[in-house]
């Protein structure tokens, strides 16, 4: 089974992101909670080649609008 | 996921056999944290080091005993911290916070993770070369972090 090692960047650099081992393969418009806050996956790219079973990986993420507080 | 299974997720255990895998999970103890609770604090006596099988943990620095601590990372499952004070038997260069309600950690001590790795050296090898591994993707993590804070 593969292991996808990911490295979570914040967009504008106000978080500090995370780093999470996922088992499946992160996609472009999937969402992730990094503390209190979800995010979604706006790129993905391979930052270190495959070694064993594990892919390293790094993804950009937005903040996502919290849905109650945009229809207030 | 039955104990090994999860292991064999461990970044810092992969190249490891069944066997010597099962030897680690003999000398680690399981920790589990609720969220707020401080799991590790910056400058205290390091002796131990996790990894997480459950939840979310978060990484704060103060830069001097004066500054407002900051969050510099948030590890979640898989990942291993208090590596650094095992390795340089250097104080805690970081606060360890969980982030999660029911974060389950496994520890090793210094102690153990030594004696183990020096009475058998294909266990060290492998492991230290993983660590080194961990390190430099963590570095890249923070080196993205920066750029995009500059964005």
């Amino acid at each position: 089974m593969m292991t996808y090692k990911v490295s979570y960047v914040v967009i504008g650099g106000e978080h500090p992101g995370a780093i999470v081992n996922e088992f499946e393969r992160p996609k472009v418009g999937g969402q992730v909670q990094i503390g209190k806050n979800t995010f979604e996956i706006v790129e993905i790219f391979e930052v270190m080649p495959p070694r064993d079973d594990f892919a390293f990986l790094h993804a950009t993420v937005k903040p996502v609008e919290n849905v109650h507080e945009a229809e207030k | 996921m039955v104990l090994l299974d999860l292991w064999k997720t461990v970044g810092l255990f992969s190249g490891l056999s069944e066997e010597q895998l099962q030897r680690l999970i003999a000398i680690s103890q399981e920790e589990i944290f609720n969220e707020g609770d401080i799991i590790c604090e910056q400058g205290a006596e390091g002796d131990k080091l996790y990894f997480i099988s459950e939840g979310q943990v978060e990484i704060r620095i103060r830069k001097t005993p004066q500054s407002p601590e900051r969050s510099q990372v948030y590890l979640g499952r898989g990942q291993i911290f208090g590596e650094m004070a095992l390795l340089d038997l250097g104080k805690r260069s970081a606060t360890v916070r969980c982030s999660r309600g029911h974060t389950v950690l496994r520890s090793i001590t210094g102690d153990a993770f030594t004696e183990l790795c020096s009475t058998d050296t294909a266990i060290g090898y492998i492991i230290m070369r993983n660590m080194a591994i961990d390190m430099s993707f963590k570095l890249r993590h923070r080196n993205l972090d920066l750029g995009a804070g500059s964005q």
